[in-house]
């Protein structure tokens, strides 16, 4: 694409690239500290590691990954193309429904699931006392590989779906009806036009679902799967041994980095940049009453097994325990949830933006790698992030300590590491990907004429971004940003170690409960987590909606 | 016009992020300030690996006695280990809760705990429930014991541990995977007593044994008993106590279905697990943290303890529950508990060996 891009705009320095590269420094820093594991000497237990846990672990890890992403691809992409090429009863409902499975933390879904299909959750129970059944425990178990694979796709499907449907809706129109009115048969469409068109979005969707599987550690701990992730722990809290914990995540990060420039140079040559920008929305075709009858059920189901059912439960559950759980407590924890929540993923916008844009405009293999590194917190397990964390900050206040004492804080005085700045450049650094993804893939969708024609007119990069590329990516801005939000409210280890003292939120109040097995108490602070987040998909519907009218 | 508006909105946000993160940081120090030594006597900082209710409780019960504020940062045992050491002098953590005497003994090796010393505290824990150097004291401990389903298996047939790799278990054995700490914890006091070889050897009698590969907690394990997956599990008694108080009439009804059996009464015990408490090496509240070790450990402490968790008390003034009266005066595992915590990596090394998931 270099070619396209007149000189003077390619070769100039500009104060972009000098934020973002200040910014993607500080971001890197404890990504970095845990890269340089790899260099470290492995400690004395590293033959066992590797003897017994690496490569077992690895490939139940990969199963996994690759399950989930394959269900979630599948599912994710189907439904964004049913809901935004047809018209079929509860159409509406039904394209809203699919994203509310975001609001569910995967290992409350877990732990939910589990005890539900368990031999006295509400399942079985109805069968052997109200049906006089008695089962096989077998078709019950879903702590198993399948059961996780299960669990991840009902919850992470919807990934792939906001950002294909997003895309599909908005620049897809023109394609399909062409098309269309040459007559192709839908099936083909989709596989000859709607998959190659949109594979931008589903690798951008397909990927965070990748990241999520890979760090996760609830689940796979809760279901007894021997993870990557559970070898990582069994060293570092079976072993007491950081360094070789440190040395692992090193190795799963490379891993990603890896498949990263894979994922890029398997796509360097296929980019489509569309003719039109606001172009007319697809017009939608009426299916027929059986095949609208069929697509209406499909999604029925999916909606019921990935939110309603579970959030029955919870429901149940929380009445059950409301006297012994809830306290004015939680007004407090849903204000400290709220607040660091958004700050953060405001924050993590801006930062977003701005390393979009600046690997946009400077396009060089240091860029390139430096905004993939920078979305690498989003790989690895929370709490072996967190080490890192701690041990910039913890470093920085030692230096610092000459200006604390002369700010009258006292000697020996750990001040950024005790404040909540430390939790937010965590949640910054953790969910980066989240927000960069989605402007990368807004970036995208607009291409590059209008900025070029904006520049060529005289315009610098500041005042283009300002006045042209920004009302454009608006949605996808948006879009990262309640998805960073929605993460963060979920996030468990960081806000686990990193809070200052007594910050309780919600998340850590659920794990709390969860940890002890006591998944019934758990349901209230759950609950309230998962109703957080159907606010937040509820304001970006309605915004996404006034946006397009 | 618009982008004015987005501008705007920008700025708005990023000034809403530094107001917020101000205020926090502020309302931080605010607790940090009056945890120096200058004013300080009316807090003491809590680094806390246990996520129970009862503790909550008791600590705003001590505040109310005394009018010392507790402050507490949560995380796993090892994280929290790893920040105190990291933060070395600086660190603002007065004390160390955990479960587990493995944790425990790791940390007084990570040179993050200082000697407690007080006479009350001595009085209230017995010499062998407490660290060697007194870096540590137990607050509590669980049994780790053998349920059993009380229709198809008799306390008779039950002997010890070790009975468990017999053949008659063959395909019956019930137990969580071997990322547990209790089950770790476990592994290390058998190294302790039977030695390394003979464990291993344990451990893969009871693998093969093993009704169903390792999965879910320790009161699923119970749960699996009553729907006939396995006829024994290996789990810890205070989950049967919290099943027994369930608001769900069907778990209570799991509860009633299991019998609890002590193990190794004729020869080294039942495995106890301990929590405990151990005052930070850089501690700055260090009279307000031992006063809490001492409410924590008295009478009164320790019964509000034992009825919240059903865990054991470790003070013997302490009434018991009516429960844990039920089960009667068993025989523990008498080793020092700060060879758990040596042996831990070697039981982890010995159960992925095992192949004990």
């Amino acid at each position: 694409m270099k070619h396209l891009l007149p000189s003077r705009i390619r070769h100039k320095l500009n104060g972009w690239i000098v934020i973002s590269g200040i910014g993607a420094l500080a971001a890197l820093l404890p990504s970095l500290y845990i890269l340089t594991g790899l260099l470290r000497r492995p400690s004395e237990n590293w033959a066992h590691i590797q003897e017994y846990m690496l490569f077992n672990y690895a490939w139940e890890s990969l199963l996994l990954t690759g399950g989930t992403v394959a269900a979630t691809v599948v599912a994710g992409t189907s439904l964004a193309w049913l809901t935004t090429a047809y018209d079929f009863p509860l159409r509406r409902f039904l394209s809203f429904a699919f994203v509310l499975p975001l609001a569910i933390p995967p290992y409350i879904a877990a732990y939910t699931y589990g005890s539900m299909l368990s031999y006295t959750g509400s399942v079985q129970t109805f069968m052997r006392n109200t049906l006089g059944w008695s089962v096989d425990q077998r078709y019950f178990n879903i702590m198993s590989m399948e059961g996780a694979i299960w669990i991840f796709s009902l919850f992470l499907f919807p990934y792939v779906y906001l950002i294909t449907r997003t895309f599909l809706e908005k620049h897809s129109a023109s394609f399909i009806e062409n098309a269309r009115l040459l007559g192709g048969h839908p099936v083909s469409n989709f596989f000859r036009i709607v998959l190659p068109l949109s594979q931008g979005a589903i690798a951008g969707g397909a990927s965070l679902v990748a990241f999520e599987v890979l760090n996760d550690y609830g689940v796979s701990k809760h279901f007894g799967i021997s993870t990557f992730t559970a070898a990582i722990f069994k060293t570092w809290f079976g072993m007491y041994d950081v360094d070789s914990a440190i040395r692992l995540s090193g190795l799963l990060m490379s891993f990603i980095i890896g498949l990263f420039i894979a994922e890029r140079w398997m796509r360097r040559r296929r980019r489509y940049h569309l003719p039109v920008n606001r172009s007319t929305p697809l017009r939608r075709m009426r299916l027929g009453r059986v095949s609208g009858g069929i697509a209406a059920t499909v999604g029925i189901i999916i909606t019921l097994l990935s939110f309603f059912i579970p959030v029955a439960q919870l429901a149940v559950w929380a009445v059950w325990t409301y006297d012994d759980v809830w306290n004015d407590r939680f007004f407090r924890m849903i204000g400290n949830t709220l607040g660091v929540s958004a700050a953060a993923a405001a924050l993590l916008m801006v930062l977003a933006v701005i390393a979009a844009n600046a690997s946009r405009t400077w396009r060089s293999g240091i860029t390139l790698v430096s905004s993939k590194l920078l979305s690498m917190g989003y790989s690895i397990p929370g709490a072996v992030l967190s080490i890192g964390v701690l041990a910039v900050f913890i470093s920085l206040d030692k230096r610092l300590a000459g200006v604390y004492e002369a700010m009258g804080f006292g000697a020996n005085k750990l001040v950024l590491s005790m404040s909540l700045i430390m939790l937010v450049f965590a949640y910054i650094i953790r969910f980066l990907a989240v927000g960069f993804n989605a402007v990368d893939a807004g970036y995208d969708r607009i291409g590059e004429r209008y900025s070029e024609a904006s520049r060529m007119l005289g315009h610098g990069v500041t005042a283009t971004f300002f006045k042209v590329e920004l009302p454009l990516i608006k949605g996808a801005v948006l879009t990262g940003g309640i998805l960073a939000f929605l993460e963060i409210v979920k996030e468990l280890p960081l806000t686990l170690l990193l809070r200052p003292f007594n910050f309780d939120t919600l998340a850590t109040k659920a794990y709390q409960y969860a940890s002890d097995e006591q998944i019934h108490q758990a349901a209230i602070p759950s609950l309230i987590i998962i109703l957080l987040g159907v606010i937040a998909v509820c304001i970006y519907q309605w915004m996404g909606r006034r946006g397009s009218t | 016009m618009k982008q004015k508006y987005i501008v705007k909105s920008m700025l708005a946000a990023m000034a809403a992020v530094l107001i917020l993160t101000g205020c926090a940081s502020n309302s931080g120090n605010k607790n940090t300030d009056s945890a120096g030594a200058s004013k300080g006597d009316q807090v003491v900082n809590v680094f806390t690996a246990r996520h129970y209710d009862i503790d909550f409780a008791m600590f705003d019960e001590f505040e109310k006695k005394t009018g010392i504020t507790v402050n507490e940062i949560k995380g796993t045992a090892e994280e929290l280990v790893e920040r105190m050491k990291r933060e070395g002098e600086s660190s603002e953590a007065d004390l160390f809760i955990t479960v587990d005497g493995g944790v425990l003994n790791y940390a007084k090796e990570s040179g993050v705990l200082q000697p407690i010393e007080s006479e009350t505290i001595n009085r209230n824990v017995p010499a062998e429930l407490r660290d060697a150097d007194n870096n540590w004291v137990a607050l509590a401990s669980r049994a780790r014991v053998i349920v059993y389903a009380k229709d198809r298996v008799t306390p008779d047939q039950l002997s010890t541990y070790e009975a468990l790799t017999d053949e008659q278990w063959k395909g019956k054995v019930l137990a969580r995977s071997s990322t547990n700490l209790y089950n770790q914890s476990l592994v290390a006091s058998l190294i302790e007593l039977n030695g390394e070889e003979q464990t291993l050897e344990w451990a893969k009698g009871i693998v093969a044994n093993f009704a169903r590969d390792p999965e879910g907690g320790d009161r699923d394990q119970a749960k699996a008993i009553v729907a006939g997956v396995g006829d024994v599990a290996i789990m810890n008694t205070y989950y049967v106590g919290q099943m027994l108080h369930s608001k769900d009439a069907e778990e209570v009804k799991v509860a009633e279905n299991i019998g609890i059996f002590f193990p190794n009464q004729e020869t080294t015990g039942t495995h106890l697990n301990i929590s405990g408490i151990g005052l930070a090496a850089h501690a700055k509240n260090k009279a307000n943290a031992l006063k809490l070790i001492e409410y924590m450990t008295g009478k009164d402490g320790q019964e509000m303890l034992t009825n919240g968790s059903f865990e054991f008390p470790v003070n013997t003034a302490a009434e018991l529950p009516e429960l844990l009266k039920g089960w009667g005066e068993f025989k523990k595992q008498n080793i020092d508990y700060a060879k758990l915590g040596v042996h831990n990596k070697k039981a982890t090394e010995l159960l992925n060996k095992a192949a004990w998931k």
